[in-house]
């Protein structure tokens, strides 16, 4: 059962201590998302050394500062990039990527569709608040329409992406989707994620409470929280009589899995058969 | 027991106590059957009423199964006879109940006959969500406290069965319901062979073997029983009497971690955390906390930490070291 290992896992054994407490705002949802993947690596018994957590720019992208283990905090849209040369380089780690909506998806967006093509084994957590929040609060590819940005004062005309669709599409062998709120089930998706042999991508709805609920007068950070149930699975909490606030109607849970060949392991057996041939 | 021989049945061969085996004669037999969704009382009800039919009775069964759907109670009244006209059994009428949860055993009681009646009953506990009154970890269930030889000193002839454990050692748990019809098989003079086959036809083809072996291990049982205590004629299993374990929950709140979002003392189901005057979380009433960890997993910060320790466990050490506080 998801909770078993509740009472054995210490969040702060996976914690540089010195650096904490974080620089996240009251109430931010990454802090849950990133309790969640610490849980599930102390349920995998997966070794910090045999641990690599490469992020890229933005308030996801912090948290690898705070893992005890093996971190890269790399340039902008690019940990998918430097997590495939890692991977391919040492496919005796488990390499995640911790990346934020913008960073995957606007400036890293090739990155990752390449990623789900190629099918390395790698587990991606994207943490989707809508918003690029260290940087003010501008529109970002997952914005819901209507909303208010510092970038789309008049609320966003553009569509938004919904990148398990696109993970989905471009071939990821394994891709999830939860909420922060849930964070047992999190930790399991992400467990179920860290097993797969291929690219996992992982989409964690979380909540922007300080530049994005504050904006959008989503209320405190309490309520924003326990608002995801109905608001952002309004197709799982069909019963509830509130408005979803945000436009985004996305299922949660395992919603692919392909068994595709493993790059890495194709990769390397390709080049043992061209040093043999060139012997 | 009561009745003369009928001659459409056969007696079963040789069993250890033929004194205990009741069969219909100008009146009905009546065999009540009780349980909790999923475990299979329709399917005992249905072997037996089949099996009464093949050997020249006229029977009728009736049933609740609307609450089958795992986890509500559920009764089938079987009755066969020459001639049988109500489908339902009466209270104080029934001559066997078979009941395949404990609660239910219990709660079905007064419908057999007393003084004469034959109770066989798992000591399986399935508690319903109801009965938990409190969240908190080990706190005192309303269900049964009654011991199975309580219960067993209040009947004509009872068995308190450990049928789940013995079709769990044979490999199935599912086969519980198998055992206690071996143990009622031993109740009605049908031949065992009879119930075997018929028992061999309701349960899927790759279960067979171990339904069988759960029906010879509950006959089995049920006739031990009667040479072991011949003058009770009835045996209790040993059940271990429910423990309740006695929890300490204790909260470590980092302040200095904390910032004040408010998101464990909304979240708390016992709303017993507040923001103190530094508007820092602080556990206001720790006689509520359950040790639920929802505030340990929800606090974005890390600063809560939930310790569920064990009182009782605690005070053994103390003791077993000779050196209490
Ligand atoms: S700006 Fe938004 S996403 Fe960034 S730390 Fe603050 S609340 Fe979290
Ligand atoms: S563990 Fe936390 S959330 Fe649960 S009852 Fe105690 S204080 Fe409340
Ligand atoms: S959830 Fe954590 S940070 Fe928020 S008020 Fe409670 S202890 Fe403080």
């Amino acid at each position: 059962m998801s909770i078993d290992t509740a009472a054995a896992f210490d969040v702060t054994d996976y914690l540089r201590k010195q650096m904490m407490p974080h620089f996240l705002c009251p109430g931010c949802g990454h802090g849950m998302a990133l309790r969640a993947l610490l849980w599930a690596i102390h349920d995998l018994e997966i070794d910090k050394d045999a641990l690599a957590v490469v992020s890229g720019i933005g308030c996801a992208g912090r948290l690898s500062a705070y893992i005890d283990a093996n971190t890269f905090h790399v340039t902008h849209g690019r940990p998918i990039a430097y997590a495939t040369g890692l991977a391919l380089a040492r496919p005796d780690l488990h390499v995640v990527v911790i990346t934020g909506d913008g960073d995957c998806l606007a400036i890293g967006g090739n990155h990752l569709i390449h990623a789900c093509r190629r099918n390395l084994k790698l587990t991606c957590l994207m943490l989707n608040n809508e918003v690029y929040g260290m940087t003010g609060g501008q529109v970002s590819p997952t914005t819901s329409q209507s909303r208010l940005t510092t970038t789309t004062p008049l609320g966003n005309a553009e569509p938004h992406f919904d990148a398990c669709a696109l993970a989905t599409a471009a071939g990821a062998g394994f891709v999830g989707r939860e909420v922060t709120r849930h964070v047992p089930k999190l930790k399991e998706l992400i467990k179920a994620g860290l097993r797969h042999e291929g690219f996992a991508f992982i989409e964690i709805l979380s909540d922007c409470t300080e530049i994005f609920g504050r904006k959008n007068e989503m209320g405190s950070s309490p309520e924003m929280m326990m608002r995801q149930k109905s608001e952002l699975r309004p197709s799982a909490y069909r019963d509830t009589v509130d408005t979803p606030f945000r436009a985004n109607d996305l299922p949660t849970g395992i919603l692919a899995r392909n068994d595709r060949p493993e790059y890495g392991a194709a990769y390397r057996s390709a080049a043992a058969a061209a040093r043999n041939g060139a012997r | 027991m009561s009745g003369s021989p009928n001659s459409a049945s056969e007696a079963a061969p040789a069993p250890a106590s033929p004194a205990a085996a009741v069969e219909p004669s100008a009146e009905p037999l009546n065999v009540l059957i009780v349980g909790v969704g999923g475990q299979g009382v329709i399917m005992v009800s249905k072997v037996l009423a089949l099996l009464a039919q093949a050997q020249g009775f006229q029977v009728k069964q009736s049933e609740v199964h609307g609450m089958a759907k795992r986890g509500g109670a559920v009764f089938s009244h079987v009755r066969f006879g020459r001639q049988v006209w109500s489908p339902t059994i009466p209270k104080g009428e029934a001559d066997i109940l078979i009941a395949l949860e404990w609660a239910e055993g219990l709660r079905w009681l007064p419908y057999l006959k007393p003084e004469t009646g034959i109770f066989i009953c798992d000591t399986k506990r399935i508690v319903p969500p109801f009965a938990c009154l409190n969240r908190r970890p080990g706190a005192p269930l309303r269900y049964s406290r009654e011991t199975p030889a309580d219960v067993i000193s209040q009947v004509g002839e009872g068995y308190a069965i450990d049928a789940t454990q013995m079709a769990e050692e044979l490999g199935n748990e599912r086969a519980a319901n198998v055992v206690l019809l071996g143990a009622l098989s031993t109740a009605l003079r049908f031949p065992a062979a009879d119930w075997e086959q018929t028992v061999a036809k309701f349960v899927p083809k790759k279960t067979v073997s171990v339904n069988l072996d759960a029906f010879r291990r509950g006959r089995a049982w049920i006739e031990e029983a009667r040479v072991v205590t011949p003058a009770v004629e009835s045996r209790a299993a040993e059940a271990p009497a429910p423990a309740d374990p006695a929890y300490r929950v204790r909260l470590d709140i980092v302040a200095a971690w904390c910032k004040s979002c408010d998101i464990c003392v909304k979240i708390c189901p016992e709303r017993c955390l507040r923001l103190n005057a530094e508007r820092i979380a602080e556990l206001a009433e720790p006689e509520k906390c359950t040790g639920c960890r929802l505030c340990e997993w929800l606090c974005p910060d890390f600063a809560i930490r939930v310790h569920l320790e064990d009182i009782s466990a605690m005070a053994a050490d103390a003791a077993s070291e000779g050196a209490p506080r």
